[in-house]
């Protein structure tokens, strides 16, 4: 899991380039990160350490060159040093690598080069790569056959980026991890001065895992497949197979707006996204929903009639997927949610199911393998996801988008509510039971409700009462047992306190053991049927044990006699509520992690997209 | 001395606005469809300001969700005021985000570019301390009033009680850096730091240029002041949302019924929708996500975001806030009405009623002109309703 740039075409300015994308992809990993300049020479600067800790080095040295590399790192082999740091060199220091991804055989790679002679400086997988393009240039070939000849002895997943001393082009690679080509043929980008003396407008081009990297110089874009090779110079670009057979390749536009990544005030991109929920909602449901005709339109989606349905995702997309399940239980089809990394290598018997892979990035490698294997086994599958052109939609026969607009903080809120909108959208497209009206009308009251929230929300005082606490634990029942999975993780990864969410009925089933007058329990119950009342009897047994209740309500049962604290939530629909609910949740982790001074966007060990299994 | 960046002050709440103003501050109440704020946005980056510092204090986050990081590719950064202490002090906390001559904006009021446009081109070209946009006003009393000579400001007084004056201040300056020295000079009255204040100091010094300028300048005081406003925006089109007809903007993920029926002028926000028989129109404007249900009909009313309104019901001279729930079959005759806004009488003002964010009206709710229900309250079915009625309170037949 890592982030890698690269630039070819802005001379003076590559250095600045780089360092900028890398602050835009620094949500996919921050332990360490460097960047390769190549002009006349190769010029090499990494640290372990955030994107600011290179801005330091950096400041005392400038590298400067035409083309050059970039990366920042989420450690999978070997710790976060300088050292490990990419980019990574052959013997020589004349060839210069960035890699995202696991290549598999890099212990066999690695003990044939050393026996050859070649001397290692890191226990990366990577560094393999730049040895092997070496030997490739001394036994003669030109730098692009070089690079390709060391790519196609690699297995595994890889995003590569290469540049070498002497050469003014770069050259990059993909399989199984994602890379985007930015085109940058527009003379009135260049910048004033360049133009004002009198040079050739020339094009730029940028190699990225994910557009933010570049989106600030152009909107246009090629998304690379697996086993294209791509070739970029000042004079423009080649995409071709790995062979060198030739590839079209069609170019798209991105249209979202690079300041939409800025933090609009607030200290944290958690709060702002948490704040954007009812905004990300609306386009979410824009142009899907009829509600007084009571109809769902998803185009194509509304004819795939499946008889089962099986979800794979992971972290709180596999929340969103628990929740979905019930949905379709409820409309009567077959429906599981898998967690994506089991489901790759321990496949259940999928029959004629649909499969559908949840994944806010589209790029989460576990949730692709579980797709992957499933397809091979002949199944339909479905991408509901955030990334348009993403791995997963282009590799699935259907996609669904959830349209939150760029989540940046690495615990996701808004696109958890906008997963769930989506898939109750989905939900409603392909089963067709009854009458869709009240459901249509209760989501359409989604964005207000969750509005309420904001603007009326206890959650932090909440925080404050129980922000020392060691341990939090979560129940729900239903739909609402996803969200006690949500509030639990979501505290978790934010606060690094110990939570857990259970389903209202297992507690005493073990967990009770562990509930003390020290352990906050958070206790989501709306409406009153007889699941709030089951529900409401498990909050008596923790009451019973003296363990402070937290109860996330709106005021339908009576909760609220066996509760210390109270979150309210309106009276609304009660898939909506799940909703609603975790948006108490969010506001409760999130200003507990305040308080705590955690790194909230950029929580310890954790990256936004995992593109490694 | 180029000006390019402009100071837009959007901390204060409005109390006057009340109840209205219970979760948003004024520069986010409604302007017909959109935010009076994104008018002034609006009028700021027409006029050529590539960089905006808006000044947010009392619900500062429903600005900053608003409008995000940037607004039609022009750069937003926001700066807290935590303590509303007076417009000088606003200004005073853009301070270190403000490279330049600043143009500084009330951000609840309606402006148009023009005006903008005088206040920088005369500050450029003849470049006083500040420079300030004049405009003659009937209900010059009202306002900030000035006197010019010769385009020097000469006098600034809040609200004359003589009715001698026929020009205001308009609420656009343009300074020079040295403004925020001058604010952090003037004494302070009653703990507050008014801009005004600091202008006189400067006038008495002979430094304050006054620009003569024309055009839209709409200024919402009361909550029925909200309906003017917005027949001011619809008699000018300015909704930012398609036209489908003379006088009738329907946003393209709208979705009106073949049988329902619009009045010019009318506005419907994204993601509406009007059922069969619905009238809407004249000097309408519906936000985002509402929806209205068979034959209901709407006249001269503003209904916020997610508004919701059941078959058969009336909605006429109403104000709404956000996420409003009326129950089929409920009128809101309108008319003029004598009209309490605190301790205070509002004679004879024309409104239907005014109802807060998320307040929900069963069916066949009835209201008195003059109404004003504050947030979340409850009516249920077959309420009559009338007055003020508390946050939060519930009404029963």
């Amino acid at each position: 899991m890592c982030g890698i740039i690269g630039c070819a075409g802005r001379d003076s300015e590559t250095l600045d380039i780089l360092v900028h994308g890398l602050s835009k992809l620094e949500y996919r990993g921050y332990d360490s990160a460097g960047v390769a300049l190549a002009g006349d020479g190769l010029d090499v600067c990494k640290t372990a350490g955030e994107i600011d800790d290179l801005r330091a080095v950096l400041a005392e040295r400038s590298p400067a060159g035409s083309v050059g590399v970039g990366h920042t790192r989420w450690s999978t082999h070997g710790p976060p040093t300088d050292e490990n740091a990419h980019p990574h060199l052959d013997c020589n220091r004349d060839v210069a690598v960035v890699h995202n991804g696991i290549i598999e055989n890099y212990q066999q790679l690695r003990d044939d080069l050393s026996t050859a002679g070649h001397e290692f400086r890191s226990d990366t997988d990577t560094e393999v790569v730049p040895h092997l393009i070496e030997d490739a240039l001394a036994d003669g070939a030109d730098p692009e056959d070089a690079v390709r000849a060391a790519i196609g002895r690699l297995e595994g997943s890889y995003a590569v980026s290469v540049v070498l001393s002497g050469v003014d082009r770069i050259f990059a690679a993909r399989n199984d991890s994602p890379l985007v080509l930015g085109i940058d043929e527009d003379s009135e980008a260049r910048s004033a001065s360049e133009q004002a003396s009198g040079d050739e407008p020339r094009a730029a081009y940028y190699l990225a895992s994910d557009v933010p990297a570049f989106r600030d110089h152009t909107d246009r874009v090629v998304y690379l497949a697996d086993g294209e090779f791509v070739v970029a110079g000042a004079d423009g670009y080649r995409v071709t197979t790995l062979d060198g057979g030739p590839v079209e390749k069609t170019e798209d536009t991105v249209d979202w707006d690079p300041e939409e990544t800025g933090k609009s005030g607030y200290d944290h991109y958690m709060l702002k996204e948490i704040h954007e929920q009812p905004r990300a909602l609306r386009q979410c449901f824009r142009g899907r929903v009829d509600e007084l005709a009571g109809q769902v339109d998803l185009a194509d989606l509304s004819d795939l009639s499946p008889r089962g349905i099986h979800l794979v995702a992971c972290g709180t997309s596999y929340h969103a997927a628990v929740y979905a399940a019930r949905l379709f239980q409820q409309a009567g089809i077959p429906a599981q949610a898998f967690l994506a990394s089991e489901y790759a290598t321990s496949t259940p018997p999928i029959g004629d199911a649909l499969v559908v892979g949840v994944t806010q990035s589209g790029e989460t490698a576990d949730t692709l393998s579980a797709l992957r294997e499933a397809r091979r086994r002949g199944a339909r599958t479905l991408a509901v996801t955030n990334t348009v052109g993403s791995t997963v939609a282009r590799e699935c026969d259907h996609a669904m988008y959830i349209r939150a607009g760029p989540e940046i903080g690495v615990a996701a809120t808004k696109t958890f509510s906008s997963q769930i909108a989506a898939l109750n959208l989905l939900a409603l497209a392909i089963t067709s039971v009854g009458d869709a009206r009240e459901v249509i009308s209760g989501l359409r009251d989604l964005p207000g409700a969750v509005q309420e929230i904001l603007d009326t929300s206890t959650a932090r005082e909440i925080a404050e009462t129980y922000r020392d606490a060691e341990s939090y634990f979560f129940i729900g029942r239903g739909l609402h047992y996803p969200v006690a999975l949500e509030g639990a993780l979501k505290l978790k990864e934010i606060t690094y306190k110990h939570a857990e969410g259970f389903a209202a009925g297992e507690l005493k089933h073990g967990p009770l053991a562990l509930v003390t007058g020290e352990t906050p329990v958070f206790a989501v119950v709306t409406g009153d049927d007889e699941q709030a009342t089951k529900t409401v009897g498990n909050v008596k047994e923790v009451e019973a044990r003296d363990a402070p209740v937290v109860a996330v309500t709106d005021g339908a049962s009576d909760v609220e006699r066996y509760a210390d604290h109270v979150l309210e939530v309106p009276d609304t629909h009660r898939r909506v509520a799940a909703v609603v609910a975790n948006v108490q949740l969010q506001l409760v982790a999130y200003h507990t992690a305040d308080m705590l001074g955690r790194s909230i966007d950029k929580p310890r060990n954790l990256a936004k997209s995992v593109t490694v299994e | 001395m180029s000006v390019s960046t402009a100071v837009v002050l959007a901390a204060g709440e409005g109390t006057r606005l009340r109840p209205l103003t219970r979760n948003r501050p004024k520069p986010m109440l409604p302007a017909a469809n959109r935010p009076i704020l994104e008018h002034v946005f609006d009028a700021l980056v027409d006029a050529g300001m590539d960089e905006l510092v808006c000044v947010v204090g009392y619900k500062h986050d429903r600005v900053q969700d608003h409008f995000g990081p940037s607004y039609r590719d022009v750069p937003v950064e926001y700066v807290r005021q935590h303590k509303q202490l007076g417009s000088g002090h606003a200004l005073l906390q853009a301070r270190t985000a403000v490279d330049g001559p600043p143009v500084v904006v009330n951000g609840d009021r309606l402006i148009e570019a023009s005006m903008v446009e005088a206040v920088t081109e005369a500050f450029e070209r003849h470049g006083p301390a500040a420079t300030l946009a004049v405009l003659e006003h009937p209900d010059a009393g009202q306002y900030g009033a000035v006197v010019l000579q010769n385009d020097e400001l000469t006098e600034i007084v809040e609200k004359p009680t003589s009715g001698e004056y026929r020009l205001i201040n308009a609420g656009i300056y343009a300074f020079d850096e040295t403004i925020f020295d001058e604010i952090a000079d003037t004494p302070r009255s009653s703990g507050e730091l008014a801009l005004t204040d600091t202008i006189a100091r400067l006038a008495e010094r002979e430094q304050v240029r006054g620009t003569r300028c024309e055009g839209m300048w709409v200024d919402a005081t009361y909550p029925w002041d909200l309906l003017t406003v917005a027949r001011a925006v619809l008699a000018r089109g300015r909704v930012g949302v398609s036209q489908r007809d003379d006088g009738v903007w329907v946003h393209d993920d709208a979705r009106v019924h073949d049988a329902a029926i619009l009045r010019p002028p009318v506005v419907v926000g994204a993601d509406s929708e009007l059922g069969p028989g619905a009238v809407v129109g004249p000097d309408t404007a519906l936000g985002y996500n509402v929806t209205i249900g068979a034959n209901v009909t709407v006249e001269r009313t503003v209904l916020g975001a997610d508004a919701r309104v059941d078959a058969g019901s009336i909605l006429v001279d109403t104000v709404t806030g956000q996420d409003v729930d009326v129950g089929a079959g409920s009128v809101v005759p309108g008319g003029r009405a004598d009209v309490r806004v605190g301790t205070e009488v509002f004679e004879d003002q024309r409104l239907g009623a005014v109802l807060a964010d998320r307040v929900t009206a069963g069916g066949d709710v009835s209201f008195d002109p003059g109404t004003l229900v504050g947030p979340s309250a409850h009516l249920h079915t077959g309420a009559h309703a009338g007055g003020q009625i508390p946050d939060g309170a519930e009404v029963t037949r």
